[in-house]
Protein backbone atom coordinates (compact mmCIF):
# COMPACT_ATOMS: atom_id res chain seq x y z
CA UNK A 1 0.00 0.00 0.00
CA UNK A 2 0.91 3.48 -0.42
CA UNK A 3 0.96 6.44 1.90
CA UNK A 4 1.48 9.88 1.68
CA UNK A 5 4.02 11.20 4.35
CA UNK A 6 4.51 14.23 5.01
CA UNK A 7 8.18 13.75 6.12
CA UNK A 8 8.99 11.14 2.95
CA UNK A 9 6.82 11.44 0.53
CA UNK A 10 5.03 8.65 -1.47
CA UNK A 11 6.42 5.46 0.33
CA UNK A 12 5.13 1.99 -1.15
CA UNK A 13 4.94 -0.09 2.01
CA UNK A 14 4.19 -4.05 1.86
CA UNK A 15 1.63 -5.80 3.12
CA UNK A 16 4.12 -7.99 5.31
CA UNK A 17 6.19 -4.56 6.60
CA UNK A 18 2.87 -3.56 8.32
CA UNK A 19 3.17 -3.99 12.18
CA UNK A 20 -0.21 -3.85 14.03
CA UNK A 21 -0.63 -2.16 17.45
CA UNK A 22 -4.06 -2.74 18.62
CA UNK A 23 -3.77 -0.51 21.59
CA UNK A 24 -1.90 1.83 19.35
CA UNK A 25 0.93 4.05 20.69
CA UNK A 26 0.03 5.84 23.72
CA UNK A 27 -0.64 9.75 23.14
CA UNK A 28 -0.33 8.61 19.31
CA UNK A 29 -3.03 8.16 16.71
CA UNK A 30 -2.95 4.86 14.74
CA UNK A 31 -3.05 1.02 14.90
CA UNK A 32 -1.23 0.24 12.24
CA UNK A 33 2.59 1.16 12.06
CA UNK A 34 5.91 0.59 9.37
CA UNK A 35 9.38 0.96 10.15
CA UNK A 36 10.41 3.34 6.99
CA UNK A 37 14.35 4.15 6.89
CA UNK A 38 15.76 7.49 5.32
CA UNK A 39 18.73 6.19 4.93
CA UNK A 40 20.79 2.22 5.22
CA UNK A 41 23.45 3.48 7.50
CA UNK A 42 21.87 5.22 10.33
CA UNK A 43 21.18 3.98 13.49
CA UNK A 44 17.80 5.68 13.55
CA UNK A 45 15.07 4.66 11.66
CA UNK A 46 10.97 6.06 11.96
CA UNK A 47 7.99 4.03 13.08
CA UNK A 48 5.70 5.24 10.65
CA UNK A 49 1.94 5.94 11.01
CA UNK A 50 0.07 3.64 8.03
CA UNK A 51 -3.01 5.57 8.83
CA UNK A 52 -1.65 8.76 9.36
CA UNK A 53 0.92 9.89 6.66
CA UNK A 54 1.83 12.95 9.24
CA UNK A 55 2.80 10.85 12.19
CA UNK A 56 5.70 9.29 12.77
CA UNK A 57 8.61 9.07 15.51
CA UNK A 58 12.37 7.94 15.68
CA UNK A 59 13.41 4.73 17.05
CA UNK A 60 16.48 2.90 17.39
CA UNK A 61 18.14 -0.12 18.44
CA UNK A 62 18.58 0.75 22.80
CA UNK A 63 21.78 -1.76 22.82
CA UNK A 64 23.29 0.76 20.07
CA UNK A 65 24.10 3.07 22.79
CA UNK A 66 22.95 1.14 26.30
CA UNK A 67 25.25 -2.13 25.84
CA UNK A 68 24.14 -3.21 29.05
CA UNK A 69 20.49 -2.32 28.60
CA UNK A 70 18.11 -5.16 29.92
CA UNK A 71 13.94 -5.85 29.46
CA UNK A 72 11.98 -7.66 31.07
CA UNK A 73 8.36 -8.01 29.83
CA UNK A 74 5.24 -9.22 32.15
CA UNK A 75 4.03 -12.66 31.57
CA UNK A 76 0.70 -10.56 30.53
CA UNK A 77 2.26 -8.02 28.40
CA UNK A 78 3.93 -11.26 27.12
CA UNK A 79 0.20 -12.90 26.17
CA UNK A 80 -1.20 -9.93 24.78
CA UNK A 81 1.84 -10.04 22.18
CA UNK A 82 1.60 -13.76 21.84
CA UNK A 83 5.40 -14.11 22.32
CA UNK A 84 6.35 -17.60 23.19
CA UNK A 85 9.88 -17.39 22.99
CA UNK A 86 11.82 -14.29 23.89
CA UNK A 87 13.60 -14.65 19.99
CA UNK A 88 10.74 -13.64 18.41
CA UNK A 89 10.46 -10.50 20.12
CA UNK A 90 12.22 -7.35 18.86
CA UNK A 91 13.04 -4.49 20.37
CA UNK A 92 13.25 -0.64 19.80
CA UNK A 93 13.16 2.31 21.83
CA UNK A 94 11.87 5.72 20.61
CA UNK A 95 13.84 8.73 20.38
CA UNK A 96 13.25 12.06 21.09
CA UNK A 97 15.46 13.61 18.77
CA UNK A 98 15.93 17.66 19.69
CA UNK A 99 17.55 20.56 17.47
CA UNK A 100 21.14 19.48 18.77
CA UNK A 101 22.02 15.57 18.84
CA UNK A 102 24.12 15.96 21.73
CA UNK A 103 20.50 16.61 23.71
CA UNK A 104 18.80 13.60 21.87
CA UNK A 105 17.54 11.31 24.29
CA UNK A 106 15.63 7.33 24.30
CA UNK A 107 13.18 5.88 26.15
CA UNK A 108 14.19 3.59 27.94
CA UNK A 109 11.02 2.92 30.69
CA UNK A 110 8.95 2.41 27.77
CA UNK A 111 10.33 -0.01 25.09
CA UNK A 112 8.50 -0.71 21.68
CA UNK A 113 8.33 -5.00 22.05
CA UNK A 114 7.23 -6.69 18.32
CA UNK A 115 6.48 -10.01 17.91
CA UNK A 116 8.28 -10.19 14.54
CA UNK A 117 6.92 -13.65 13.31
CA UNK A 118 2.90 -12.27 14.07
CA UNK A 119 3.69 -8.81 13.07
CA UNK A 120 2.34 -7.39 15.94
CA UNK A 121 3.73 -4.93 18.59
CA UNK A 122 2.53 -2.95 22.10
CA UNK A 123 4.80 -0.54 24.02
CA UNK A 124 5.35 -1.80 27.20
CA UNK A 125 6.46 -0.64 30.59
CA UNK A 126 9.90 -1.81 31.15
CA UNK A 127 9.45 -4.14 33.96
CA UNK A 128 13.17 -4.06 34.82
CA UNK A 129 12.70 -0.39 36.83
CA UNK A 130 14.89 2.21 37.40
CA UNK A 131 15.27 3.75 34.15
CA UNK A 132 14.26 6.82 32.91
CA UNK A 133 11.82 7.85 29.49
CA UNK A 134 14.78 10.39 28.90
CA UNK A 135 18.21 8.83 28.95
CA UNK A 136 20.61 10.45 27.46
CA UNK A 137 21.57 8.92 24.10
CA UNK A 138 24.77 10.06 23.60
CA UNK A 139 26.27 9.10 27.35
CA UNK A 140 27.80 5.99 26.88
CA UNK A 141 28.51 6.49 23.15
CA UNK A 142 30.03 8.91 20.23
CA UNK A 143 27.56 8.92 17.00
CA UNK A 144 30.67 7.40 15.00
CA UNK A 145 31.18 4.49 17.07
CA UNK A 146 27.26 3.60 16.44
CA UNK A 147 26.46 0.83 14.14
CA UNK A 148 23.41 0.93 11.44
CA UNK A 149 20.28 -0.46 12.80
CA UNK A 150 19.52 -4.35 12.08
CA UNK A 151 15.95 -4.96 11.73
CA UNK A 152 14.51 -8.44 12.57
CA UNK A 153 11.16 -6.52 10.42
CA UNK A 154 10.88 -5.13 7.34
CA UNK A 155 11.91 -1.77 7.08
CA UNK A 156 11.09 0.28 3.90
CA UNK A 157 13.34 2.45 2.70
CA UNK A 158 12.40 6.02 1.42
CA UNK A 159 14.30 8.80 -0.06
CA UNK A 160 15.01 10.80 2.95
CA UNK B 1 -15.50 12.49 37.62
CA UNK B 2 -17.32 10.09 40.76
CA UNK B 3 -15.80 10.28 44.32
CA UNK B 4 -16.44 6.98 46.89
CA UNK B 5 -15.28 7.22 50.10
CA UNK B 6 -13.99 3.54 51.17
CA UNK B 7 -12.25 1.38 54.16
CA UNK B 8 -9.69 -0.60 54.01
CA UNK B 9 -10.91 -4.16 53.02
CA UNK B 10 -13.70 -2.51 51.17
CA UNK B 11 -13.86 -2.76 47.42
CA UNK B 12 -14.69 -1.20 44.30
CA UNK B 13 -15.83 -2.55 40.80
CA UNK B 14 -15.01 -1.41 37.38
CA UNK B 15 -17.77 -3.61 35.32
CA UNK B 16 -17.74 -6.93 35.94
CA UNK B 17 -14.18 -7.49 35.39
CA UNK B 18 -12.14 -5.18 37.59
CA UNK B 19 -12.44 -4.78 41.10
CA UNK B 20 -9.67 -2.39 43.38
CA UNK B 21 -9.51 -3.20 47.00
CA UNK B 22 -8.48 -0.82 49.34
CA UNK B 23 -5.49 -2.88 51.33
CA UNK B 24 -4.18 -0.52 53.88
CA UNK B 25 -4.18 3.15 54.28
CA UNK B 26 -1.15 4.08 56.05
CA UNK B 27 -0.21 8.19 56.69
CA UNK B 28 -0.58 9.74 53.06
CA UNK B 29 -0.15 5.96 51.20
CA UNK B 30 -3.18 3.87 49.98
CA UNK B 31 -2.05 0.08 49.11
CA UNK B 32 -4.23 -0.89 46.55
CA UNK B 33 -5.26 -4.65 45.49
CA UNK B 34 -6.30 -4.47 41.31
CA UNK B 35 -7.81 -7.53 40.01
CA UNK B 36 -8.17 -7.38 36.11
CA UNK B 37 -8.48 -9.49 33.20
CA UNK B 38 -4.77 -10.15 31.66
CA UNK B 39 -5.65 -8.19 28.59
CA UNK B 40 -6.59 -5.03 30.51
CA UNK B 41 -2.83 -3.33 31.31
CA UNK B 42 -3.00 -2.03 34.67
CA UNK B 43 0.04 1.07 34.85
CA UNK B 44 0.95 3.71 37.35
CA UNK B 45 -0.77 7.04 35.93
CA UNK B 46 2.41 8.99 36.14
CA UNK B 47 4.74 6.51 34.34
CA UNK B 48 2.24 5.94 31.46
CA UNK B 49 1.66 9.91 31.15
CA UNK B 50 5.56 10.09 30.64
CA UNK B 51 5.09 7.93 27.97
CA UNK B 52 2.56 9.19 26.31
CA UNK B 53 4.40 12.48 26.84
CA UNK B 54 8.21 11.32 25.18
CA UNK B 55 6.11 9.64 22.46
CA UNK B 56 4.15 13.38 21.63
CA UNK B 57 7.45 15.23 21.96
CA UNK B 58 9.42 12.23 20.02
CA UNK B 59 6.41 12.65 16.82
CA UNK B 60 7.37 16.63 16.61
CA UNK B 61 11.11 15.37 15.02
CA UNK B 62 11.24 16.13 11.47
CA UNK B 63 14.27 14.25 8.95
CA UNK B 64 16.11 17.26 9.82
CA UNK B 65 16.60 16.45 13.02
CA UNK B 66 17.96 13.15 12.55
CA UNK B 67 21.57 12.42 11.06
CA UNK B 68 21.02 11.20 8.07
CA UNK B 69 24.09 8.92 7.97
CA UNK B 70 26.88 7.48 9.84
CA UNK B 71 29.30 7.36 6.80
CA UNK B 72 28.97 11.44 6.17
CA UNK B 73 29.44 11.90 9.96
CA UNK B 74 32.79 9.82 9.99
CA UNK B 75 33.75 11.48 7.43
CA UNK B 76 33.29 14.64 9.32
CA UNK B 77 36.65 16.24 10.47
Amino acid sequence: MQIASTRFGTIEIRDDAVLEFPDGLPGLRGERWAFVAGSDDSPFFWLHSVEHPDVAVPVTSPWLFVSDYEVRVSEEEARRLDLNDPSDAYIVCVVRATENIADFTINLAGPVIINAGARVGRQVLNDVGGYSVRHPLFSEVELNEVQPTRSAVPVTAAAG
Amino acid sequence: MLVITRKPGERICLGDDVTITVLEVVGQTVRLGIEAPAEIPVYRHEIWEAVKEENRAAAGASIANLPSSNKNNRSTP
